[in-house]
C-alpha cells in the first residue's frame, strides 16, 4: 500500500468513527437524541390519546353490549377525520351501517385479528417504533401485529397482508409511508368503518417537539368511498420511567367466540 | 521513507484495533446486527448416536452427511398410506429447512454439555414430557381448542429459544440507540429488547416470548430472558417450566453471518444448564406476513373432524 | 372419485435422521391416513394465506357434475421468496392431486403431492430456479 492511500485509510477510519450523533441514554426519561443519522429521532414508546378506536367519526357516548353494563360502554368523541364525514359511495354506506348493528361479532378486533392501518396507530395501545435506516419497525401490541417500513426499493409485494406493505421516505423532518395491498377484512373502528382492496394509505408522522408525532393519514379507495379522505392526530410519548413495550396476545381471548361452536357438548 | 511507512502502518494497525478490527458499527457506535437473517440448518439439536465420539466430521466425512440429510430431507420421496405422509403434508416446494449443515461441521447444535446431548430431565419434566405425547396422541378427539398446542393455535410457533423448523426461519433486526429489535416471521411478532440494566417486568407479569433485557459485553449483543409462561402446551421450550432463564449471545463475525448462541437454565427441567449455538445467515430475501390467526382453518377443521368422530369410539 | 394404488415407492425410512421439528402440526389429526384420494380439477381460486395456502378447484365427476374441492398447502412465504407472486397459479390451471381426505367428511384434501395433467410437479421452475425440485 502506498504512503498516500495508507493516509486515506487511516483519514477514512477516522471519519467513520466520529460521524452520526452520540447515542442517549436508552431508560425513558433521559435525554434523548433529537436526530438520529439526520433525521428525526421516532424511536421509543407511543400512544394516541383519542376516541377514535370507538368511532373514527364524532359520536355520542353509546352503549356497550348491554349485559355488561356501563362496563364496556362507549365515551363520546369530536373524531379524527377532516371534515368530519367518510365519503361513502351509496351501498358502501349502507355497508357500514349493516357493519355497525353486527359490531360486537363482526368486528374482526373481536377475533383478535390484525388491525392493519391506520387503526393500528389509534387503538388505545403504546406501541414501538425502531428507527434503522433501511428499515423501520414498528411493533404494535394488539395481536402482536408489526410492520416493516422499508425505505429502500423493494419492489411490490407478492400478496395481500393484514398490515400492508410499506415504503416509505422522508420530505424533510416527515417520514411519508405508502401502505398497499391490504386485505379487505379489516376495519377503520369499532363503529365498523370499512374498505376494499383497493385500499391504498399514505401516513405521514411529523415531529412536534421531542415527545409528540403529529400523524396523519390519507386513504384513497376508488370501490368504497368517492374521494380521498383524511385522519390528523397527534402521537404522545409514554414518559412513565417503567413504561415498556408489552404483549397483547389476544389469540385466547378470540378463542370460544371462533371456536366455541365446535366444543364437545 | 521506510520509518515514516511504518509509523503510518502502527497508525492505521491501531485505528483498526481500537474499530474492532473494522467491525461494522451503526451510526451511534454499537456493533451493526442488523439486516435479514435466517438460523435455518440441518444439523440437529442433539448429537446422533452415530456420531457419539465425533464432536467434529472431517471435510469430506460432513460432505457425505450433508447429501444424505438433504436426500432424506426431500419429502417427495416417502412412504405413502402411513401416518407421517399424512404429517409430511405437502411437497418439497412448500418447505424451506435449508440445504446445509453448520459451516464448523459440529456434529450437534448443542455444545455443552460436551457429549451433544440435552441434559437429563428431572422427573417433573419427564412427566410433562409425557403427558404433552399423551395429549398428542389425543388431539383426534379433541374437546376443545385447550387440547391442542400453542402451534396449532397459532399463539406462538415455537417458545424462545428458537431452532430451526419447517420453514419461515427468517428474521429482521433493526436497532435503534437503547434498543435491538427482532422481528420473527414465525410469526410477524418483534421482540423489542431494551438495552440497559432496568429489572425485568415483575413475576406476576408473564409474556408468551417472556421479557427481555439486553447489553453489549465487547462486540456481542447478550439478552437475558425471563417471565415466561407456561399456561398452555407447547408454551414453554423443551418442557421447560414458566421459571426457565434463557441467555442469548449474538455475535457479527462477518458481513453475512451471526454467531448465534443460547444458554437455557431451569433446575425443575434440566439438571445443569445446556448451551447450543447455531448460525444465523443473512438472506438476501425479505420477511413476509405470516397471519397465521387469521387464516387458522387447520384448527377449525381438526375441530371440526373431531366433532364428526364424537359418536364413532 | 377414484382411488389410486400409489407404487410404493423404496421405503426411505424417514424416522431418527430426519430434521427436528418435523411433523409439528397436527395433520393427521386433520386428514384421515385411511382415506388416500386423487383429484383431478382446474382452479377456480386460490387464496394465498397463512398457515396453509387454499386452492379452490372444480372436479368434474364422471357423470359431468361439477364438484368444488378445497386442496390445503404450505405457507405462500417459501414460494414468495422463490419469486412466485399470487399469479403463480392462475384460474384455470389443470393440477392433479394427490392427498388425504379431511376427516370431518367435507370436501377438503391435503395437496400431499400436487402436480400438473403430464406428471410435472406444480409450481417447478422459478425466477430464484430451485434445483432441488427437479426430480
Amino acid at each position: 500500500m502506498g504512503k498516500a492511500t495508507l493516509v486515506v485509510f487511516v483519514l477514512a477510519l477516522t471519519a467513520s468513527q466520529t460521524n452520526g450523533q452520540t447515542a442517549a441514554a436508552p431508560q425513558a426519561g433521559a435525554a434523548r437524541a433529537a436526530r438520529v443519522a439526520g433525521h428525526p429521532n421516532f424511536n421509543g414508546l407511543w400512544q394516541a390519546m383519542t376516541e377514535a378506536n370507538w368511532d373514527i367519526v364524532a359520536h355520542p357516548a353509546r352503549p356497550g353490549p348491554t349485559q355488561f353494563g356501563a362496563l364496556f360502554s362507549e365515551p363520546a368523541g369530536v373524531g379524527i377525520v377532516e371534515g368530519n364525514e367518510i365519503p361513502y359511495q351509496p351501498q358502501a354506506a349502507a355497508k357500514q351501517k349493516e357493519n355497525f348493528k353486527n359490531r360486537w361479532t363482526a368486528d374482526p378486533e373481536a377475533k383478535c385479528y390484525m388491525p392493519g392501518v391506520p387503526r393500528a396507530t389509534y387503538m388505545p395501545f403504546p406501541f414501538q417504533i425502531i428507527q434503522g435506516d433501511k428499515e423501520i419497525v414498528i411493533a404494535y401490541p394488539f395481536a402482536s401485529a408489526s410492520r416493516i417500513i422499508h425505505m429502500t426499493d423493494v419492489g411490490e409485494s407478492p400478496a395481500d397482508a393484514w398490515m400492508g406493505w410499506s415504503r416509505a421516505r422522508w420530505e424533510g423532518d416527515t417520514l411519508v409511508v405508502n401502505v398497499t395491498n391490504q386485505i379487505e377484512d379489516t376495519w377503520f373502528d369499532r363503529a365498523g368503518n370499512f374498505h376494499s382492496d383497493q385500499l391504498n394509505v399514505v401516513e405521514r408522522y411529523t415531529p412536534v417537539g421531542d415527545n409528540v408525532i403529529q400523524y396523519e393519514a390519507t386513504m384513497t379507495d376508488p370501490k368504497v368511498f368517492t374521494r380521498p379522505w383524511k385522519i390528523s392526530l397527534p402521537l404522545y410519548r409514554r414518559l412513565e420511567k417503567n413504561a415498556q413495550f408489552l404483549e397483547f396476545k389476544c389469540v385466547p381471548f378470540s378463542e370460544e367466540l371462533i371456536y366455541g361452536h365446535l366444543r364437545k357438548k | 521513507m521506510r520509518a515514516a511507512t511504518i509509523a503510518t502502518s502502527f497508525v492505521v494497525l491501531a485505528l483498526v484495533v481500537v474499530h474492532g478490527q473494522g467491525q461494522s458499527k451503526t451510526p451511534w457506535g454499537d456493533p451493526d446486527l442488523q439486516g435479514t437473517w435466517s438460523n435455518q440448518t440441518l444439523t440437529p439439536l442433539e448429537r446422533p448416536a452415530q456420531f457419539k465420539d465425533k464432536p467434529v466430521l472431517t471435510e469430506a466425512e460432513a460432505a457425505a452427511y450433508e447429501k444424505r440429510l438433504v436426500e432424506q430431507g426431500d419429502v417427495d420421496n416417502r412412504t405413502p398410506g402411513t401416518v407421517q405422509d399424512v404429517n409430511l403434508a405437502y411437497n418439497q416446494v412448500w418447505w424451506d429447512r435449508g440445504n446445509k449443515i453448520v459451516a464448523d461441521r459440529r456434529t450437534s447444535l448443542i455444545v455443552d454439555p460436551p457429549d451433544g446431548r440435552i441434559p437429563a430431565l428431572t422427573p417433573a419434566a419427564q412427566k410433562r414430557r409425557e403427558e404433552d405425547r399423551k395429549a398428542g396422541d389425543n388431539e383426534k378427539s379433541a374437546a376443545s381448542w385447550l387440547d391442542f398446542d400453542v402451534y396449532s393455535r397459532c399463539i406462538i410457533r415455537s417458545a424462545l429459544p428458537r431452532l430451526s423448523t419447517g420453514y419461515n426461519n427468517n428474521y429482521e433486526i433493526v436497532q435503534s440507540p437503547g434498543f435491538v429489535a427482532i422481528m420473527q416471521e414465525q410469526m410477524h411478532e418483534t421482540r423489542i429488547i431494551p438495552l440497559g440494566n432496568q429489572p425485568h417486568l415483575t413475576s406476576t407479569v408473564r409474556q408468551w416470548l417472556g421479557d427481555s433485557r439486553g447489553h453489549w459485553e465487547g462486540n456481542t449483543l447478550v439478552v437475558e430472558t425471563t417471565n415466561f409462561t407456561d399456561e398452555a402446551r407447547g408454551s414453554t421450550f423443551q418442557y421447560a417450566t414458566k421459571n426457565m432463564r434463557l441467555v442469548e449471545r449474538f455475535t457479527r463475525t462477518s458481513d453475512r453471518t451471526i454467531d448465534y448462541q443460547f444458554t437455557v437454565s431451569d433446575p425443575d427441567t434440566w439438571t445443569r444448564p445446556w448451551t447450543a449455538k447455531l448460525p444465523w445467515n443473512r438472506i438476501d430475501g425479505l420477511i413476509y406476513e405470516y397471519a397465521c390467526h387469521e387464516g387458522n382453518l387447520g384448527l377449525e377443521h381438526m375441530l371440526s373432524a373431531a366433532r364428526a368422530t364424537d359418536d364413532k369410539k | 372419485m377414484k382411488l389410486t394404488h400409489i407404487a410404493t415407492i423404496a421405503a426411505l425410512a424417514f424416522a431418527a435422521t430426519a430434521p427436528a421439528a418435523l411433523a409439528h402440526h397436527s395433520f393427521s389429526a386433520e386428514f384421515d391416513v385411511n382415506k388416500p384420494i386423487k383429484l383431478q380439477g382446474t382452479v377456480k381460486r386460490v387464496q394465498w394465506i397463512n398457515p396453509h395456502t387454499w386452492i379452490w378447484i372444480d372436479v368434474k365427476k364422471p357423470d359431468g357434475t361439477i364438484e368444488e374441492w378445497g386442496v390445503e398447502a404450505g405457507t405462500p412465504n417459501t414460494l414468495f421468496r422463490l419469486g412466485f407472486t399470487r399469479e403463480a397459479l392462475p384460474v384455470g390451471t389443470e393440477i392433479v392431486v394427490s392427498g388425504y381426505e379431511a376427516r370431518d367428511g367435507a370436501k377438503r384434501a391435503n395437496g400431499r403431492d400436487m402436480t400438473l395433467p403430464d406428471g410435472r410437479k406444480l409450481l417447478m421452475g422459478s425466477s430464484a430456479g430451485n434445483d432441488a425440485q427437479s426430480k
